[in-house]
């Protein structure tokens, strides 16, 4: 068995070459979007050419996953990109050293860890995603609330994702329990329980399903909503009044990692001008004072001021009720 | 030959006593060690996080947890209720194909082995558009006949499971099916039997061990299976659901370990059934059997022909319109055609095809040979031994995808053996492919080792021969068949499956179907369909070769492959 083992690590060594971190590369988990990713690390390599920057990109639950089945022996340098909400389970917290970014002292005290160990320059929002196509089939009116989704008429044509499985799912609920209150929250996501078709396990289904026209209304993602618009589906996208759910986009370093003097130097490139002016082409929701949102946005009907859509969000307390709203969801509307 | 995959005992002569015990102990430890090394050694890492509680003490809270939770019930009833139902459809229409391709005669059989094969070398994401495209609220037969259909729920997720099932049941099936002997059938033919007495007195009751396997895979694949659940089965909770919720939504990747651990009881017990069945197994294969040649017989070819053609022209219109649609500009709305799909830069662009095709045939190169050794080794182990290796061999099957992939990460990732050296390598990838889709490759080659004559091998042996050359010269033209239906599974299977290698990919080593799956992220579908069609495409044509390669390697032997 001994002789076995040896002959097998023999095997693997020589079939090995990737696995050995050397100094000068960094490892880089994101959950980023595939196309900014691609401008960002080219915009990265020019600034800091001397770095070989490894990306591995995951959607934010099977990056969680994956993070926490690495715990033991950790192969990341960098968290880049992650869902605040999930940033914050202790478990992952523990794994990240504090690390105050160079220019991360200029975000708000709402998009950074008091104690440095993370910080978001960027962030995502929830939309409706509203097929206009099957809405004018149906004779159905344009939904511009969760309370006009209470409507029979929408009966079997939203769907919106399950927030036990998907980060969205829960963005969009915390949004209609913070902006509403708890009670006339649960009220509302029971009003409209009955119309919802499916209760989806991914995040961005709901507007993928909706712009294939199968359903008329999604609750998903605005990223989704402006991607399905710019290539010609037939889709509006709505942000509910009162306030629509949004997630930051967290970085922070490990306090694993073996080039932590390189994996610094990417975190300060992300707070750069290299990096800010690229988050203006790509990004709706930029946090960093004085940078725009991406034009694009703006054309496909989001504000220039995005404090009159956004809902009021209290992280610090929307992942401390995880657990408990997650059970009471399921309790209540589980399928 | 009697019940128990082992219990023919060759009297072994004295002159190759220890070169053949070698032999069975090297055929039987190889494979059993990389058994215990790559599967039982990671699951029960997934047992022990299990049975670990919040407060990292250990015990049985997690579990209690669970199964006081209404979610879990629901769930079980669902994947119950959903394992039966496809298992049932399954292997009523998988019998009927695997008949009809070994025993009917008629032509145009390679057709339906084509579109049979399908649902195993596309991409998950290719099924459950081209049911969506199709049969979706929005798809083109609600907008041709205006029926107002919903597949979402129990009745979509009950067709794609059917479709991923139905190939695995047909080859495991057709193993039992693709040799029998011929005079059985003449001596019955004589004695005045109808067709339909041999068929229910001949051909069923030795086809049992392979219906009975097969069964027992497509119930298992069916309640482990989360892609199908997740695309079309609307919110009908199953317990692969459930524990992407646990492990994926929540990050409690110890309650998932939970529900993972669940999954396999229903498994043990099918398991247990099954076994009990066989203890009635009836016949056994004769010494020098002759081939069973179909010959065209009208009132039994055409209906099974027209069934079997009418089932694969279903599988292949699903698949077809998904690759019609990587060709169009915008799906449903503008039906121009385009080949803008096909330039694909994001998520790797095309360069992790080549890296999976090299896993891939490592996957089935290795598979099979482990496969082959473990089909001889077990049949010669003691009994006990044999059934505890045999109670291992079908259980991965039960184990999602996604347990699989993070029990990898947790084994090898640590630091505490050598194992950890294959973190992050091509190899690891292979041999979890392998280990993943183990179940069904053993169960083809035990099919297959049932049908080799006991008898010939005694004679071989009392002839002097060793056991290597009656493993080369006896065995090996009779298993022929199912090993190389057994490396065109893995390797096809190895192509494209996602659940379990998503874990493993790193920046630098990433494979196809993970490209896919991130296009799809993207909301680039028409990309994924597009790099989807390039795979089966490749798959296609890599299968083609090989078919030509073993062709010319093996001109002598008539026998066909099984799918």
């Amino acid at each position: 068995m001994k002789k076995w083992m040896m002959s097998i690590t023999a095997g693997a060594i020589a079939l090995m070459g990737a696995a050995s971190a050397n100094a000068g590369s960094i490892t880089v988990y994101t959950a980023l979007e595939e196309e900014e990713i691609a401008d960002y690390v080219k915009a990265a390599n020019a600034a800091m050419p001397d770095v070989e920057i490894n990306v591995l990109r995951l959607s934010t639950g099977d990056l969680g996953a994956r993070l926490l089945a690495e715990a033991g022996n950790p192969q990341a340098d960098v968290i880049w990109g992650w869902a605040v909400t999930a940033m914050m389970n202790p478990e992952i917290l523990n794994m990240l050293e504090a690390y105050k970014a160079s220019g991360s002292e200029k975000l708000g005290a709402a998009y950074r860890d008091a104690d440095g160990r993370w910080f978001a320059p960027t962030g995502y929002m929830g939309a409706f995603c509203v097929n206009t196509e099957r809405l004018k089939a149906k004779g159905l009116p344009m939904p511009k609330s969760w309370k006009d989704l209470e409507n029979p008429a929408f009966k079997g044509e939203v769907v919106m994702p399950d927030p036990n499985s998907s980060g969205t799912g829960y963005l969009h609920v915390i949004a209609v329990l913070q902006t509403m209150g708890e009670e006339k929250g649960w009220a509302q996501l029971k009003a409209v329980d009955p119309n919802m078709a499916q209760y989806t396990s991914s995040g961005s289904k709901p507007c993928k399903a909706a712009r294939a026209g199968e359903y008329a209304v999604g609750a998903s993602l605005a990223f989704t909503a402006l991607k399905s618009i710019e290539e010609g589906y037939p889709l509006a996208m709505v942000f509910p009044e009162g306030g629509t759910g949004y997630e930051l986009e967290a970085s922070g370093l490990m306090s694993s990692s073996k080039n932590k003097a390189d994996a610094k130097r990417f975190l300060d490139w992300t707070m750069s001008k290299s990096a800010t002016d690229l988050y203006g082409s790509f990004k709706a929701l930029v946090t960093v004072p004085g940078v725009k949102g991406s034009a694009a946005a703006e054309k496909a009907g989001l504000p220039a001021d995005l404090g009159t859509v956004l809902a009021k969000i209290d992280f610090v307390e929307s992942a401390k009720n995880q657990t408990a709203v997650k059970a009471r969801w399921k309790e209540m509307f589980g399928r | 030959m009697s019940a128990e995959p082992s219990a023919i005992t060759t009297p072994l002569s004295n002159k190759h006593f220890d070169v053949d015990r070698a032999f069975v102990m090297i055929s039987l430890t190889i494979p059993v060690i990389g058994l215990l090394l790559f599967f039982v050694y990671p699951l029960a890492i997934v047992f022990l996080r299990s049975i670990t509680e919040a407060d990292g003490g250990l015990g049985l809270g997690n579990y209690a947890h669970v199964l006081a939770s209404k979610g879990f019930w629901r769930a079980t009833g669902h994947s119950l209720h959903m394992g039966l139902a496809t298992t049932a459809i399954s292997i009523g229409l998988g019998f009927v194909i695997a008949h009809a391709l070994h025993r009917c005669a008629f032509r145009g059989k390679v057709l339906i082995r084509a579109a049979i094969a399908l649902p195993l070398l596309a991409p998950s994401l290719v099924q459950g558009l081209g049911l969506i495209f199709l049969l979706g609220r929005n798809g083109l037969v609600n907008k041709w006949f205006d029926l107002g259909l919903d597949i979402y729920g129990f009745w979509g997720l009950l067709i794609a499971n059917i479709f991923y099932a139905l190939p695995q049941a047909v080859m495991i099936i057709g193993a039992t099916l693709t040799l029998s002997d011929a005079r059985t059938y003449e001596a019955a033919e004589v004695m005045g039997a109808r067709p339909i007495r041999q068929f229910l007195d001949i051909t069923l009751p030795n086809a049992k061990f392979g219906v009975l396997s097969a069964a027992f895979v497509v119930f298992t694949v069916t309640i482990t299976d989360f892609g199908n659940a997740a695309v079309i089965g609307g919110d009908y909770s199953v317990l692969a659901t459930e524990i992407y919720s646990q492990v994926i939504g929540q990050m409690n990747f110890n309650m998932g370990a939970v529900v993972g651990i669940m999954l396999l009881l229903p498994t043990v017990a099918s398991y247990y059934i099954e076994r009990l069945a066989q203890k009635r197994q009836f016949g056994s294969h004769a010494e020098n059997a002759v081939p069973f040649v179909p010959t065209f017989t009208p009132a039994r070819d055409l209906p099974m022909a027209a069934a079997s053609f009418l089932i694969a022209a279903l599988i292949a219109i699903v698949i077809v319109v998904v690759v019609y649609a990587s060709f169009v500009k915008l799906w449903p709305y503008n039906f121009g055609m385009t080949v803008k799909h096909y330039d694909i830069t994001l998520a790797g662009g095309y360069a992790p095809l080549w890296t999976t095709i090299y896993i891939s045939l490592a996957a089935a190169i290795g598979g099979t040979v482990m496969l082959f050794l473990l089909g001889l080794g077990i049949r010669k182990a003691p009994d006990a031994i044999a059934k505890a290796v045999y109670f291992f061999s079908v259980m991965p099957a039960a184990v999602p995808g996604m347990v699989i992939g993070l029990a990898y990460v947790l084994t090898f990732n640590s630091t505490a053996t050598p194992l950890y050296l294959l973190y992050g390598t091509a190899t690891l990838l292979a041999v979890c492919n392998f280990y993943h889709y183990h179940t069904q490759g053993f169960l083809t080659a035990m099919t297959g080792f049932r049908q080799v004559p006991s008898a010939l091998e005694e004679a071989a042996s009392c002839l002097g021969s060793s056991m290597t050359r009656i493993a080369i010269d006896v065995v090996a033209p009779y298993v022929t068949p199912m090993l190389i239906s057994i490396f065109f599974f893995l390797f096809m299977r190895s192509m494209v499956t996602l659940s379990a290698v998503i874990f493993l990919t790193t920046p630098k080593m990433t494979v196809a179907s993970v490209t896919i799956m991130r296009l799809d992220d993207a909301g680039l579908t028409s990309q994924a369909a597009a790099y989807s069609t390039c795979i089966m495409l490749i798959v296609g044509a890599a299968l083609m070769m090989m078919k030509y390669v073993f062709y010319r390697m093996d001109k002598r032997s008539t026998l066909g492959t099984v799918v």
